[in-house]
């Protein structure tokens, strides 16, 4: 393309620093919330007054604030379930699936233990909490590795694999906590019995303690693929898995691993927005949308570029999104779905600015010579 | 039972017109994973059409319409732009699912139109599935235009020695193939469930998907899937009327879900693969870069 005396040209990118991986991240981001703005005018709504509602409300109201804490930690959970697989080459879609299940899980445990008589077996609190938290990631494992393994022995298709598995536990969990189901609350309402107020963990500094998992997490992570022989081992399958196998890497053992890690994950997540976050302490009737926003940890992984540390501001940026959405849809005025909407407009928006990751535009300044010719043609 | 039959063959309409677009479009070598997203969006707008106009034609239109586009913006993002095309087709289902659930949400409710008549109780669209899919199975199998298509899915650079276009036969294919789904996506939202809820594609556009690999990427084994599919899916919705009172009506709703999950495993064994013969494109989900 030409303007003026400069020429512009495509050039495939034959590296990319992680500053330009930023910028470019940054830009999407951008880029989405400027588009996103034409949902607000077509709502009749000043695009400029909606933004600064939903950060407002999400970043500094103290009403706002802790659901949106709550919202990134859960989020970041999810982008790991997302990335871990990712590093390999291969899409985790199914978070859902694996947290409904881990929830089930960690439920089974207070199941286990008699709900409420477990105090008379003089099991502490904690031991309970700490049961709870391995069932959630074991749960999550289970389904998970069904994936991973499906992958690594049969070469299915690890999408429609997940996404079946999540139709299922979608369903598995209604079979529990409805219509007489183990887990039914005993008033009905469709949701699960309460936990008890012993085993509600409580907050420090009016944060869950899953913060320091999902914290620990991300280090553990980062130095996992920078510094290890396994993270390494990853990322070669992720690259070429055929060649990988020739270096003796193993082709069943990489899909299960990563799914068995991701599965852990979103276990982990469904035991976080279940059983640790204030006011629900339930499997709610609408656990179907605790699903969906899992699906949040898809764009904030590719956002990110898979890098452990990067999805940190990117999740908390997202939680405040979709807390920001849900709070204005109420106070503008505007129909239900407006997180959803942007989680949609975000990821298209991503998909765009994935060339700009491989290619750069360079600016070629075009000889004077040339423009002469050009006149006296 | 000839009313369960018959629900049964309409709900199995959906799956094949579905998969049938995405068989195209895999057969030119460009792998759309975002069914669900273009059914939704298909299924959505034409509704919202139709509701508004009172006209069934400009829904199915829109739906059509709408579906194009979305297999051309899938085109751009994987044919011009040559990114991964899983990418793009998880953006186009997360857009579609997202954008649909904000967009339908005021006209959640029934459509309210008299039903689109039936004959035999069947409703037109079925016979529009088996005609559609006796097209496809010609125009591939039997067209010098299926040839150029089938080529460019399995070996570009060769196609594009002897003369095809590469980037003109898949644009043709992805946009067709979108408007297939936009079509069953507003199949589903105007005749088979005329009433709008969110997210009420409900996975069938990744069984679709699914589908397409159990099928071997041939039209008339995909039709024969679908009418598995279809009944298994009414079958779940209704268990009462064939096995009353055999499980909880939340495990039967599983079920779908659970057989795909067979059906895939069983297609991958050597034993199936060597009687039926796998016929994957070879260059299934790669972008084509042309060299020099």
């Amino acid at each position: 393309m030409r303007l003026g005396d400069v020429e512009y040209k495509l050039q495939k990118r034959v590296s990319l620093s992680g500053m330009q991986a930023a910028t470019i991240s940054i830009l999407a981001i951008i880029s989405a919330l400027a588009l996103f703005s034409l949902i607000f005018i077509l709502a009749r709504i000043n695009p400029l007054i909606a933004y600064r509602e939903i950060f407002s409300y999400a970043f500094v109201s103290s009403y706002g604030l802790p659901l949106t804490i709550n919202r990134f930690i859960f989020i970041l959970l999810c982008t790991f379930a997302f990335i871990i697989p990712f590093k390999a080459g291969l899409w985790n879609i199914g978070m859902a699936g694996q947290l409904y299940v881990g929830t089930l899980a960690a439920y089974a445990v207070l199941y286990a233990f008699g709900v409420n008589e477990f105090q008379s077996l003089r099991v502490s609190p904690q031991l309970i909490i700490l049961f709870m938290l391995i069932a959630a990631a074991l749960g999550g494992i289970v389904v998970g590795s069904i994936a991973g393994f499906l992958k690594g022995k049969f070469n299915l298709n690890e999408i429609v694999v997940t996404m079946m598995l999540n139709f299922i536990a979608f369903w598995v969990v209604s079979f529990m906590i409805k219509e007489g189901g183990l887990f039914m609350n005993p008033g009905g309402r469709g949701e699960s019995f309460e936990l008890p107020a012993s085993l509600q963990p409580g907050l420090i500094m009016g944060v869950p303690f899953t913060i320091f998992i999902v914290l620990g997490a991300a280090l553990l992570l980062h130095f996992m693929f920078a510094r290890t022989k396994i993270g390494y081992k990853i990322r070669a399958y992720g690259h070429n898995p055929t060649a990988a196998e020739y270096a003796g890497i193993s082709p069943l053992l990489i899909p299960l691993l990563v799914f068995v890690m991701g599965g852990a994950l979103a276990g982990l997540a469904g035991y976080h927005y279940f059983a640790a976050v204030p006011g629900v302490y339930k499997i709610a009737r609408t656990y179907g949308y605790f699903g969906d926003l899992a699906f949040y940890g898809i764009i904030c992984g590719l956002i990110s570029q898979g890098n452990a540390i990067a999805t940190i501001p990117v999740a908390l940026l997202f939680g405040g999104l979709s807390i920001g959405g849900r709070f204005i849809q109420g106070k503008l005025g505007m129909s239900f779905g407006v997180d959803f909407a942007l989680l949609g407009v975000l990821m298209i928006t991503l998909v765009a600015f994935q060339f700009f990751y491989r290619y750069r535009i360079v600016r070629v300044k075009t000889r004077k010579e040339s423009m002469d010719v050009g006149v006296l043609r | 039972m000839w009313e369960f039959f018959v629900r049964s063959l309409d709900a199995s309409t959906i799956f094949t017109i579905a998969a049938l677009g995405e068989l195209i479009g895999q057969r030119s070598g460009v792998l759309n994973v975002g069914i669900e997203g273009v059914m939704l969006f298909g299924a959505t707008l034409g509704f919202i059409t139709a509701k508004t106009t009172g006209n069934y034609l400009l829904g199915f239109l829109v739906g059509i319409a709408i579906g194009g586009l979305l297999g051309l913006l899938h085109g751009f993002f994987s044919i011009t732009l040559g990114g991964d095309q899983v990418v793009s087709g998880m953006g186009i289902w997360i857009l579609g699912f997202g954008l649909t659930t904000y967009i339908g949400s005021i006209f959640t409710g029934p459509l309210g139109m008299e039903r689109i008549p039936a004959t035999l109780g069947l409703s037109p669209f079925f016979f529009l599935g088996i005609a559609l899919t006796a097209i496809t199975w010609f125009v591939l199998s039997r067209t010098s235009l299926g040839l150029m298509i089938r080529s460019v899915g399995e070996n570009p650079t060769v196609a594009e020695v002897s003369g095809v276009n590469i980037a003109k036969t898949r644009y043709l294919c992805v946009i067709s193939a979108g408007m297939l789904m936009g079509l069953a996506g507003a199949i589903f939202s105007l005749d088979y469930n005329p009433v709008w809820s969110y997210n009420f594609i409900s996975g069938r556009g990744f069984i679709a998907l699914a589908l397409v690999f159990f099928s071997m990427w041939n039209p008339l084994i995909l039709i024969g899937g679908s009418i598995l599919f279809g009944t298994l899916w009414q079958l779940s919705l209704n268990p009462q009327m064939l096995l009353p009172g055999v499980m909880s009506r939340y495990i039967w709703r599983t079920v779908p879900f659970g057989i795909t999950l067979g059906a895939l495993l069983l297609m991958s064994t050597k034993w199936f693969r060597t009687k039926w013969g796998a016929a994957t494109p070879e260059a299934l989900g790669q972008p084509y870069v042309k060299e020099g």
